[in-house]
């Protein structure tokens, strides 16, 4: 006998992170579909009830696996966040394409030190994102989007983000451009990092 | 995001509010806590009925529980989905990674076992690898080499051991991370397997686990869905 679709897919997507398949795939119902914005793929991302998703286990006195350098990781999220969500009031993806300056130049605000520093801990931290997928990072073309798992954020955890982005400052310099379906696909890179267990 | 969930639907229509909560709690923290979950905690780990519900629905998200000690409880790939998984796929680790943790399994585990200070079947472990012995052995370059440990430890299948449990002067070390808890007792013996027909291809031990492989397939197939 064979493995059941849907537990395949569920696993695959634990394993490998949202995957990025072509958008014809048919993937079972319980799964989300992101489309992206060329609408040439889509991701497939497991999203389960909330109370059996992640943040559920702090009431139990449980923690999952901490990231590393978990202030600034959490601070350039919230500098891509800043950045890439241009319409608070819309869905938080796919958002805009941003040039890397603009997300650096939030993120600034939070960890200011010394330019190399700075720059190290920059771009470990959006390293850490993008293998998780929630950022996207492409670093040659020097640009960023917001990884399809943003898209499993709650409606409620959403209304607490719009606060914080209120009351962020905004990029310093770069326009957002709202088509990244201008780039070739391979300057995306996809996550490469999942829940190995 | 909200959403329909047919594969949770599906297990739990049949139980009362309390009872789903219950279920769906445990879900939660044996999918998504770091650490193996003591069964005193969480009423759907402790009473027999409910963890088979538990099982049920890790079942149909190509889940199964898995018992991490006594009384302690985490979740694994089932054996099948995990198989399909890498047919489908392919490993997720770049080869460096798995050269690397495999370093780390042979000096914090295989050879400790071999000298009669670890359980048989753990794969975790309180013998650090020091970096150093990485450096020597894996042969890659430096920025490879830390790459591959960051790319590990965000896995959870490394982690580096706190700088006090090393001694002043020391280096860093690292000892097998977290997910390793998440092996199921067949994983358990096919990466044992697969350490010795690595490390030592030549002997009657390999050999055997050579011959046996055939038969192994046959049963998977056989327990498979």
């Amino acid at each position: 006998m064979t493995v059941a679709a849907d537990a395949l897919w569920w696993a695959r997507a634990r394993a490998r992170g949202p995957l990025r398949v072509p958008a014809g795939t048919v993937a079972p119902e319980g799964l989300a579909r992101l489309v992206e914005p060329d609408g040439r793929d889509v991701w497939i991302l497991p999203v389960p009830p909330e109370q059996a998703g992640g943040g559920a286990i702090e009431e139990f006195g449980l923690s999952g696996t901490p990231p590393e350098q978990p202030n600034d990781t959490a601070r350039l999220l919230a500098a891509v966040v800043r950045c890439c969500w241009t319409d608070p009031t819309a869905a938080i993806w796919p958002g805009a394409d941003v040039p890397w300056d603009a997300v650096t130049s939030v993120f600034r605000h939070y960890a200011d030190r010394d330019e190399s520093a700075f720059l190290r801990a920059a771009v470990a931290a959006v390293r850490r994102l993008h293998g998780a997928g929630w950022v996207l990072w492409d670093e040659r073309g020097r640009r960023v989007r917001l990884g399809p798992r943003v898209a499993g954020w709650s409606a409620a955890d959403l209304t607490v983000l719009r606060e914080l982005y209120r009351q962020m400052p905004g990029p310093r310099e770069g326009r957002p451009r709202d088509q990244p379906q201008d780039r070739p696909r391979d300057q995306l890179l996809e996550p490469r990092e999942g829940d190995a267990g | 995001m909200n959403g329909v969930h047919p594969a949770f639907d599906a297990v739990l229509a049949d139980l009362g509010d309390r009872h789903r909560d219950e279920v769906l709690a445990a879900f939660a923290a044996v999918e998504h806590a770091a650490q193996p979950v003591p069964e005193g905690s969480l009423a759907a780990l402790r009473d027999a009925t409910l963890r088979a519900t538990l099982q049920r629905l890790l079942r149909e998200v190509g889940r199964t529980l898995v018992q991490a000690g006594p009384h302690e409880w985490t979740s694994g790939y089932r054996d099948d989905v995990a198989a399909a998984v890498l047919a489908t796929d392919g490993n997720p680790l770049p080869v460096a990674d798995r050269a690397v943790l495999a370093l780390v399994l042979v000096h914090s585990v295989a050879i400790p076992r071999s000298q009669g200070l670890l359980d048989r079947d753990a794969w975790t472990s309180a013998h650090p690898t020091p970096v150093e012995e990485l450096q020597r052995f894996a042969r890659l370059p430096r920025e490879q080499l830390r790459a591959a440990l960051a790319r590990l430890r965000a896995a959870g299948l490394l982690q580096l051991v706190p700088e006090r449990g090393r001694g002043a002067g020391q280096g860093s070390a690292y000892l097998p991370g977290p997910q390793l808890h998440r092996l199921t007792p067949a994983a358990r013996r096919r990466l044992q397997e697969e350490l010795v027909l690595a490390a030592a291809p030549d002997t009657p031990l390999a050999a055997a686990v050579r011959a046996r492989r055939p038969q192994d397939r046959q049963e998977g197939h056989r327990t498979g869905e």
